[in-house]
């Protein structure tokens, strides 16, 4: 019992390992998955911050560009209708144009600092040049007056040809030098009054706008990327070199005008965003610039990270906690089921042993019934050729032979129990089988009451029959005429002098019913219940030579037929027995039986 | 002085001299021009293709070779009236002195970039006295402008010769008291296109020349 208790606790601690397992899988599993969410989140959501705030910085870049673009749109129709622009141009005065120019664009050079840029910053030029004809820049006679450029500088505002739309250019300004500087040109074609054509084009050179690098947080730099080059002043010459190719890989592999994609900048992960400043310009292209270090995005990332695992753990220990309680609670049933089912085992087990011990018993029994049964007929069987032996001699006394005959006929009576013992032992065995064939009741009865009348002591009795010829029944002949042999010879033997057997047979619903009716002593009331009981002697008499085997044996063999047998009724000078069997569906010459 | 001027425009202009001289008269194939005739006949200057032209055409046909300069430049006049100049195209000697009167009851600023002259009048009222006026001494289209009123165009052709005529509105031109000799006579139609024929004149005799 100790034993099996300890069972259960193993089984039921496995139970609860496994079940904590599980839930350690699934916490493990839940909390990774949510890790896995909460980065793509993050990583998502910074990175649309900042494309927020980089498209948010080109939508004022644009703002402003438009507001200067269309300032400097109406500056140039107005300049167009200057008759002295008009003459410098047409009348081949180029040398003219730029003073008689300068009035007019004097403003734009001069413009008040402090009013302009709270009104107009995009007004204020650091320098204007014209184009003539084909495109090429006019110096001017006086560069102090149209904002000083190094040669190589100017030559970068120059055009193929003169443009009939606006055109936005970025030009480097000292580009050997280490304060180098981008400059934003816009190119504003200048139509003749009179024929609508492009006579020459104003190009103003401004300062570029800078992106204030507001609502990304600190550490968002902005350049330019033009010809080839990076403009990114905030960064040290060579991270802007490194950078420079970096992008001059990626710009020519995007079809996009803008796009972002992640760098290393100083050894620290960055966000670069760039776009196109200048689409369909005429210029050469120029990109806008935006590198946002990802620091905060990844410490937010870090902070999320430690956040989330942490409530994957506390949720681990929290699932270990409840499932520790809900093994527990779960354990119960299953501990009680365990027992239960352990109890039912130990039950079953002592049952089969019972039984087991019972057949055990049952066929020692068996066994030694038939094993004395064995034992016992070899000596009778030399006891009765002793007796027969003594009986063949002729020099013994007449008393002798009377007492060696009613030995005799005592060793025939012994064979007779042993032999029905041994087939009672063998049918309590289960070792009897009827060969089931067609059996002839009416023959077999017929033979048994012509023997009847032959036997030595047969009482004078007279024998009424009343049954068809050939009733077969299905049987197997030696047993079915045991039966009817034990039974006419109780109905003699229990008969009185003078008395009546009668024996009838019918048919009656598929059975043979054989009733055997004696007269003489009947079977007292209390005694009727116990005549089928081996040993049992129905009549006490000792003139009566009955074993009490007989009935109990017919009876076994008639069930055995599939029929029973039973006492039908015994009272005053009266008893009848009947006995059923089963009716032979077949004679043995094939003909079939009405049933 | 303004006498002598007067009187020498009468002397070239004159069809018929006392001496016998060479003439020449045709017809200049002008552009044909889109707009109906101007019964005021008011020329204004237009540019087309890039070259300034009168509209209606008109065309400034001259003998070019080297003269003495025997007539001493004149003095002439481009008023501007009606916020246009009048004549729109003049043709001088060398030398000549044109005035700019303005006949109009506001300001005007006549000026000129062309590279023949270079002049900037300068803001001035109708009684702007003595008349604003520029002497012009090189061969050359000059192209008047007025910085007040852009539209305004007005051109000068400077030639290096005495003898020039303004054809009319057909093309037709005379051209009389020409000296004899083998010269080149040219057409000015716009500011770009010149037709010339060489010419040989003789003295009394009246040479035909059409320009395609």
């Amino acid at each position: 019992m100790i034993s099996a208790h300890r069972a259960h606790k193993r089984r039921v601690t496995r139970f609860r390992t496994k079940l904590v397992a599980a839930m350690m899988l699934v916490v493990s599993a839940v909390t990774a998955f949510g890790l896995y969410l909460a980065q793509r989140n993050v990583t998502a959501a910074a990175q649309r911050d900042l494309q927020q705030n980089f498209q948010a910085e080109l939508s004022s870049l644009d703002k402003v560009q438009e507001l200067r673009n269309a300032a400097l749109a109406e500056r140039c129709r107005a300049l167009a209708l200057r008759p002295r622009i008009h003459a410098a141009l047409e009348d081949n005065a180029l040398d003219l144009l730029y003073p008689s120019a300068k009035d007019e664009l004097r403003d734009l050079m001069e413009g008040d600092e402090a009013s302009s840029e709270q009104v107009t910053p995009s007004l204020h030029a650091k320098f204007y040049r014209f184009l003539d004809g084909a495109g090429a820049v006019l110096s001017p006679p006086n560069p102090k007056d149209v904002g000083e450029l190094d040669p190589r500088a100017e030559a970068q505002l120059g055009l193929k040809k003169l443009p009939e739309a606006q055109q936005i250019g970025y030009i480097r300004e000292n580009s050997d030098a280490a304060d180098e500087i981008v400059d934003q040109v816009v190119a504003v074609p200048i139509f003749s009054t009179e024929t609508g054509d492009v006579i020459s084009t104003l190009v103003v050179g401004f300062k570029p706008i800078e992106l204030t690098g507001k609502g990304a947080g600190a550490g968002m730099k902005n350049g330019i990327w033009v010809n080839g080059q990076l403009h990114l002043p905030l960064l040290s010459k060579s991270a802007e070199a490194a950078l420079s190719r970096e992008i001059a890989k990626a710009l020519p592999n995007s079809a996009s005008a803008q796009n972002n994609f992640t760098v290393t900048v100083n050894a620290a992960p960055h966000l670069l965003f760039y776009k196109r400043l200048n689409p369909d310009s005429l210029f050469p292209p120029a990109y806008e610039i935006c590198v946002y270090p990802l620091a905060d995005s990844m410490a937010q990332l870090h902070r999320l990270r430690w956040q989330i695992g942490g409530a994957g753990a506390l949720l681990l220990l929290g699932g270990f906690v409840a499932s520790h309680f809900v093994a527990s609670r779960l354990a119960v049933p299953v501990e009680k089921l365990a027992l239960d089912s352990e109890e039912n085992r130990a039950q079953r087990k002592r049952a089969e042993a019972a039984l087991a011990s019972t057949s055990e018993k049952l066929k020692r029994s068996t066994r030694y019934s038939a094993d004395a049964s064995h034992q016992l007929k070899s000596p009778v069987t030399l006891l009765r050729a002793g007796l027969e032996g003594l009986l063949a001699r002729e020099d013994f006394k007449r008393e002798i032979y009377e007492e060696l005959s009613a030995l005799l006929h005592q060793t025939h009576r012994l064979s007779g129990v042993i032999d029905d013992l041994l087939l009672l032992s063998r049918m309590d065995a289960g070792h009897l089988e009827l060969e089931s064939q067609p059996v002839n009741l009416s023959q077999i009865i017929e033979e048994w009451l012509d023997d009847l009348g032959a036997l030595p002591d047969s009482p004078d009795v007279k024998i009424e029959r009343d049954f068809p010829a050939n009733l077969y029944i299905a049987g197997e002949k030696r047993y079915t005429s045991l039966i009817v042999q034990n039974l006419l010879e109780n109905a003699r033997r229990y008969n009185r002098p003078g008395g009546l057997i009668r024996v009838t047979a019918h048919k009656e619903r598929g059975e043979v019913v054989l009733a055997i009716t004696n007269t003489g002593r009947s079977i007292r009331g209390d005694a009727q219940e116990h005549i089928f009981e081996r040993f049992h002697h129905g009549s006490t008499s000792s003139d009566v030579s009955s074993h009490g085997l007989g009935l109990n044996l017919a009876r076994n063999l008639t069930r055995l037929h599939g029929g029973d047998l039973r006492l039908v009724g015994s009272e005053k000078d009266w008893t009848e027995f009947e006995a059923r069997f089963r009716i032979a569906a077949q004679t043995p010459d094939g003909t079939c039986q009405t049933i | 002085m303004r006498r002598l001027a007067g009187f020498n425009i009468v002397v070239a202009l004159l069809p018929i001299s006392v001496q016998a001289q060479a003439s020449v008269e045709g017809r200049v194939g002008l552009p044909k021009s889109h707009s109906a005739p101007v019964v005021a006949k008011r020329y204004e200057i237009v540019t087309r293709g890039g070259a300034l032209s009168t509209q209606p055409p008109l065309a400034v046909v001259y003998l070019a070779g080297s003269f003495s300069k025997v007539r001493s430049p004149s003095t002439k006049q481009i008023a501007q009236k009606d916020l246009a100049f009048v004549p729109s195209l003049l043709p001088v000697q060398v030398g000549t002195r044109v005035e700019f009167p303005n006949l109009d009851d506001t300001y005007h600023s006549i000026f000129s970039y062309s590279p023949a002259k270079r002049f900037d009048l300068g803001r001035y009222r109708p009684e702007e006295r003595p008349i604003p006026s520029e002497i012009f001494d090189t061969p050359g289209l000059v192209t008047l402008r007025c910085d007040i009123h852009e539209h305004m165009r007005g051109l000068i052709l400077v030639l290096d010769t005495p003898y020039f005529v303004v054809t009319d509105a057909n093309g037709r031109f005379r051209l009389s008291g020409l000296p004899s000799g083998g010269y080149m006579l040219k057409a000015w139609i716009d500011s770009k296109t010149t037709r010339e024929e060489p010419v040989e004149l003789k003295n009394g005799e009246t040479l035909h020349i059409d320009f395609p």
